[in-house]
């Protein structure tokens, strides 16, 4: 991994300052859903990439190893061995780049991988996912116990009423706590952006969490109603080009749900090859999570060395 | 296809780079052009014509091939489209306003199903435009056909009207003067540029199938611009008006000057436009729309980025990372020599460039740069090259933003980028500009208003106010000769005023000696002639008044231009409450008044009262109509507020005509000063006395010194000043035929709005008709539209 963002001191006036004018975002979203996307082996190899990106996830309440073991299998090799052959791709350079899991399935799914003699991080949800509606010493306790159990990345959501409510003190103390029980785990703070009213709040959310030293800012969790979507990606992507700007230090973006079509993901990678340069593709600074887009993305894989459609049977399950 | 090293899927992988982006392809276009055997001729009467033995140009795309040639039309197809377009107006006139909508909107569909071929035509010649704004176009001005008579009830359509366009402008520009010429009444002949000729033709013969009479649309092509001074000689026309750069806005005035035809002005391509960034901006997106704008494809006007102090470093580290990417724009050969020599020169004078990457030592391409440092006084932003150079200058304060963007000879458009509501709004109203977008920019809408303001045109297009300048006020009508005579432009109005010589019978009588009236004094002419003013009869002489000239224009200006922006800014009611209290002065003088009238032009004592009477009410009149000339909110498909607002064009100079010397001038002063504007009266140069009454009047009441003034003398001496001011920016005038033929051809450095009436032409006005407040008021002020995207 590279080098870590090790933070900052809160920097109020900076965040005191942000102004984000919805329109003019709206309209630059406008301009990357109308994007052409890469066609033929530009189109097959942005789709592996994209492949690279993925932290392939479960998070159900009916999660058990069983799901969990089968998903880190899938996350090992996520496309059919023979069509990478045919488009003479090492195996070895395309896996998911994590999988994704609640704090109670991180020693399944390290096991499962262990056992499979692969590599591959495990990133744990914690600190009261989805809402973070509970007390502070059980967030932090619960982050602790998922870098026992062998979590490598931590997705930490932070707690909305602090963000809406301006109390950015507040939350960038209890991000740093979060930081330092990660330890060695990396850490990606998960914003929540559907439930931060505007986009001014995002990006002052996404600031404060830099500041606190998160390696990763991600969309959503998922079970909000919004979830990632072009404009906030933009405006999220600007937090980090600005912080980047000031502070030298990389930060990764990670748009997570409702990115389900091998389509969308080739534009989420042109906005990011945009918004951020051809640095940020790379999987230590731009993840997606999801769980179905992989299967998509296979068959649009099948699809261009085959020239057939794929009927999803014919693609391995995850 | 490519040989050697073709990349594969594993080197993409690691690259990531961006694929090959596909060379277009027109199919249906080139399909179209090979139907027409590539050459293309005229749209007349309904039909292609294609006239043998005519010269003919070629037309080439980017890489130099050959896509089609067009005519040149002589003057036998001139005459011949004409007539048609003559022809086209009865019968497209005739129709109701309903089936006139119909036809627009049947247009509509027509272009649905070959919208393809249009768009891909204009692709293929390098033209901006899109199927989907000329529907949205035909859907607002539909509209409009249909209430004309409900709306805009007893304006008729003008007749034959020339749309002509430059090639440097957007098709938008083009349709926006058409599609209101036709959805009026009138029929329209397009005199396109070169590479607008062939999408253009393809429109025509879309409209025909929409179900358009023949010769509602006729389209010429040439290679000059004495095709429409050609065409301006037909008898059939009745108005010109130009969209595209200022050079050739300025070679056609000149060569249509004296044609008896008015020509308006529409610079929509060529000038500087402030793109501001005020500290309070969302810069990163402020730094994506300058971007965009200032590098993006088919760009007609040069941005100039002005930035607040305070935020330059940020804005430009922005610029620096987000215009790593950009690719190279193609230029000509003599452009990049230009590039070259003024970003050498810019350098010179310590400009920083950011750039996306140093550009290829020879060649036609150039990457987009930035050259930060740079000061107004900077050649490259007095004069900018062509190609893709964007100037960034700092301010300190936002009343410094306004300065800026404000101290350049054009006035076409500007963005403003702040999160400050107040600030955005009090920086849109002090700019003076046709558009004003609000975090946004190039935002172009048929509902929109844009009128150039100083040296970027003379005429309203969008919105209703742009229906106006396609209708004829029943009131009257400025028809004047046609016939140019050869005038040395360099000696009109020289020769002045023949010397008053001193009577030999020096006696009891000596005749009065009237002084004119400047700056809120009375005051003798700087040169200190006279010139007598005859009696009616020309027996003898009632007295004398002051020859006034070039220095007593200078004077009355510089004395209006100071009060003009204080009035301006008045409030509605206390313009009325001063015009009001004008009418309340001419009533306490109405005897003095009413004898001159008597005494000048040998009217009756009764008619003379009549004609005060009647000048006391118009001022009243004038005095309502203050708070009645507004603006309002546009009807924009996007969300947002979008609003118009009139503004005084300023300075005004009027010459009066001979009949009804005080209803006139009453008219005429209220019109102007109603609306915010000062004015620099002239009156009649054979009956100047009412209106050297009339100084008395103004004496007492409570007008700003400066707001009017009135000058006598030799009127050709005083139009040859007044056209030679550059602060005047509208002139209204009556007089010899020569004199209207002066002006056009003179008023295009900077563009002064003229309207013109040859008193030689026996068509009288009729100053009393009611039509005529709103016929006056519409010319004395020109259209801002502000736009401010939301939710």
């Amino acid at each position: 991994m590279s080098a870590r963002n090790p933070g900052i001191s809160l920097d109020l006036e900076w965040v005191s300052q942000v102004r984000v004018n919805t329109q003019a975002v709206l309209r630059r979203a406008q301009h990357y859903q109308a994007l052409k996307v890469p066609k033929e082996r530009w189109q097959a190899a942005w789709l592996l990439k994209a492949v690279t990106f993925i932290d392939l996830t479960t998070l159900s309440g009916d999660d058990t190893p069983s799901n969990v073991h089968r998903l880190c299998l899938k996350a090992i090799q996520p496309v059919r061995r023979d069509l990478l052959h045919k488009m003479n791709v090492q195996r070895e350079e395309v896996t998911t780049a994590a999988v994704c899991v609640y704090p109670a399935r991180v020693a399944d799914a390290v096991a499962a991988i262990k056992a499979a003699n692969a590599c591959l991080p495990v990133a744990s949800v914690a600190t009261g996912f989805p809402a973070g509606q509970t007390p502070l010493e059980t967030r932090v306790e619960e982050v602790v116990q998922a870098v026992a159990d062998g979590a490598t990345e931590i997705d930490i959501v932070i707690n909305r009423n602090l963000a809406l409510t301006g109390q950015w003190e507040a939350l960038y103390q209890e991000l740093c706590q979060f930081r330092s029980a990660c330890a060695d785990a990396h850490m990606k703070t998960i914003l929540a952006v559907g439930d931060l009213d505007t986009f001014t709040t995002v990006y002052k959310a996404s600031l404060v969490s830099m500041m606190a030293g998160s390696d990763f800012i991600k969309t959503s969790t998922g079970k909000e109603a919004v979830n990632a979507t072009f404009p906030v990606a933009i405006v999220m992507a600007r937090a980090i080009r600005d912080y980047y700007l000031s502070t030298g230090h990389r930060v990764g973006f990670k748009p997570a749900g409702g990115i389900r079509t091998a389509q969308e993901s080739l534009l989420w990678l042109a906005l990011i090859k945009e918004e951020l340069g051809s640095d940020w593709l790379s999987p230590h600074l731009f993840r997606i999570g999801a769980s179905s887009l992989l299967a998509d993305i296979e068959r649009q894989i099948y699809h261009h060395v085959t020239g057939h459609y794929a009927s999803y049977q014919e693609l391995p399950m995850a | 296809m490519a040989t050697g090293n073709i990349k594969t899927v594993y080197d993409i992988f690691q690259s990531m780079e961006s694929g090959p982006t596909a060379t277009p392809t027109y199919p249906i276009a080139q399909a179209w052009l090979d139907h027409h055997s590539r050459s293309l001729g005229l749209f007349i009467n309904g039909k292609f014509v294609l006239p043998a033995d005519r010269q003919s140009c070629s037309l080439t795309d980017s890489s130099g091939s050959v896509i089609c040639s067009t005519v040149c039309a002589e003057d036998e197809d001139i005459s011949q489209c004409a007539s048609s377009a003559a022809e086209g107006y009865q019968v497209w006139s005739d129709l109701t306003c309903r089936q006139r909508a119909n036809v627009l909107l049947r247009l509509v569909s027509v272009i649905g199903q070959h919208g393809q071929c249009f768009s891909e035509l204009c692709g293929l010649c390098g033209v901006s435009g899109s199927p989907s704004t000329i529907v949205r176009m035909l859907q607002y001005y539909s509209s409009w056909a249909q209430l004309r008579d409900t709306l805009i009830s007893s304006w008729n359509p003008l007749g034959v009207v020339v749309v002509v366009v430059s090639d440097d402008c957007a098709f938008n520009s083009l349709l926006l003067k058409v599609i209101p010429a036709l959805a009026m009444g009138n029929s329209v002949i397009v005199v396109p540029g070169r590479a607008k000729a062939p999408p253009c033709l393809l429109l025509a013969q879309l409209v025909m199938a929409a179900g358009f009479p023949a010769g509602a649309l006729n389209v010429l092509t040439g290679s000059d611009s004495s095709l429409v001074a050609k065409l301006t000689q037909s008898s059939s026309i009745s108005y010109v008006t130009y969209g595209g750069n200022k050079q050739d806005g300025a070679m056609l005035c000149e060569a249509t000057a004296g044609m008896g035809v008015p020509l308006s002005v529409s610079v929509c391509a060529g000038s500087s436009c402030a793109f501001i960034i005020f500290d309070t901006a969302d810069i990163d997106s402020a730094v994506d729309g300058v971007i965009e704008a200032a590098f993006g494809t088919k760009t007609n006007v040069h941005w100039v980025l002005c930035v607040q102090e305070r935020v330059e470093e940020s804005v430009v580290a922005r610029l620096r990372l987000r215009m790593a990417g950009l690719k190279c724009i193609t230029l000509s050969s003599d452009d990049r020599l230009l590039v070259d020599a003024a970003v050498q020169e810019a350098q010179h004078q310590g400009a920083m460039l950011v750039q996306s990457c140093t550009p290829p030592s020879s060649g036609a391409q150039y990457p987009p740069t930035v050259l930060c440092k740079s000061a107004p006084s900077s050649p490259f932003v007095v004069n900018p090259p062509p190609g893709p150079l964007l100037p960034l200058l700092t301010f300190r304060s936002s009343k410094e933003a306004v300065t800026l963007g404000n101290h350049t000879p054009h006035g076409q458009a500007a963005s403003i980028w702040t999160e400050d509501l107040t600030l955005a709004l009090e920086t849109a109203k002090s700019l003076s500009v046709g558009a004003v977008w609000v975090n946004s920019y190039s935002v172009f809408d048929p509902c929109l208003p844009i009128s150039g303001h100083k040296d970027s045109g003379t005429c309203t297009d969008g919105g209703q106010e742009g229906l106006y300048q396609f209708l004829r006020a029943p009131s009257f009508s400025s028809n004047h000769p046609r016939s140019p005579t050869t005038i040395d432009y360099s000696k009109f109005g020289s020769s002045g005023a023949s010397a008053v010589v001193i009577p030999d019978d020096l006696g009891a009588s000596v005749p009065k000696h009237y002084l004119q009236f400047v700056g809120g004094k009375t005051c003798k002419s700087v040169s200190g002639g006279c010139v007598a003013i005859q009696s009616p009869g020309g027996r003898g002489v009632l007295g004398y008044c002051p020859d006034g000239g070039r220095k007593d224009v200078r004077n009355a200006v510089e004395a209006a231009s100071k009060v003009q922006p204080g009035w301006m800014k008045k409030s509605p009611s206390a313009r009325a409450q001063s015009l009001n209290s004008l009418a309340k002065g001419l009533e306490a003088k109405r005897r003095d008044v009413a004898t001159s009238i008597s005494t000048q032009t040998g009217v009756s004592m009764d008619e003379a009262e009549k004609e005060v009477e009647l000048s006391i009410i118009r001022l009243s009149d004038w005095a309502a109509y203050c708070d009645k000339i507004k603006g309002g909110s546009l009807p924009m498909p996007q969300s947002g507020f979008a609003f118009s607002v009139p503004e005084a064009v300023g300075v005004m100079g009027v010459l009066l005509p001979d009949s009804n010397p005080l209803y006139s001038l009453v008219t005429l002063l209220g019109a102007a000063v109603a609306t915010g504007n000062a004015v620099i009266i002239v009156p009649s140069q054979k009956y100047p006395l009412p209106g050297l009454t009339f100084i008395q009047v103004l004496q007492a009441c409570d007008l700003p010194a400066g707001l009017v003034s009135i000058l006598t003398g030799s009127r050709d001496q005083l139009t040859a000043a007044l056209a030679n001011h550059s602060v005047i920016k509208a002139i209204w005038y009556w007089g010899s035929a020569e004199g209207c033929q002066y002006l056009q051809h003179t008023c295009t450095n900077p563009l002064k709005t003229l309207r013109l009436f040859s008193q030689e032409n026996k068509e009288e006005a009729d100053w009393t008709h009611p039509s005529i407040l709103e016929e006056m008021w519409r010319n004395t002020v020109e259209w801002k539209s502000i736009w401010i995207p939301t939710a």
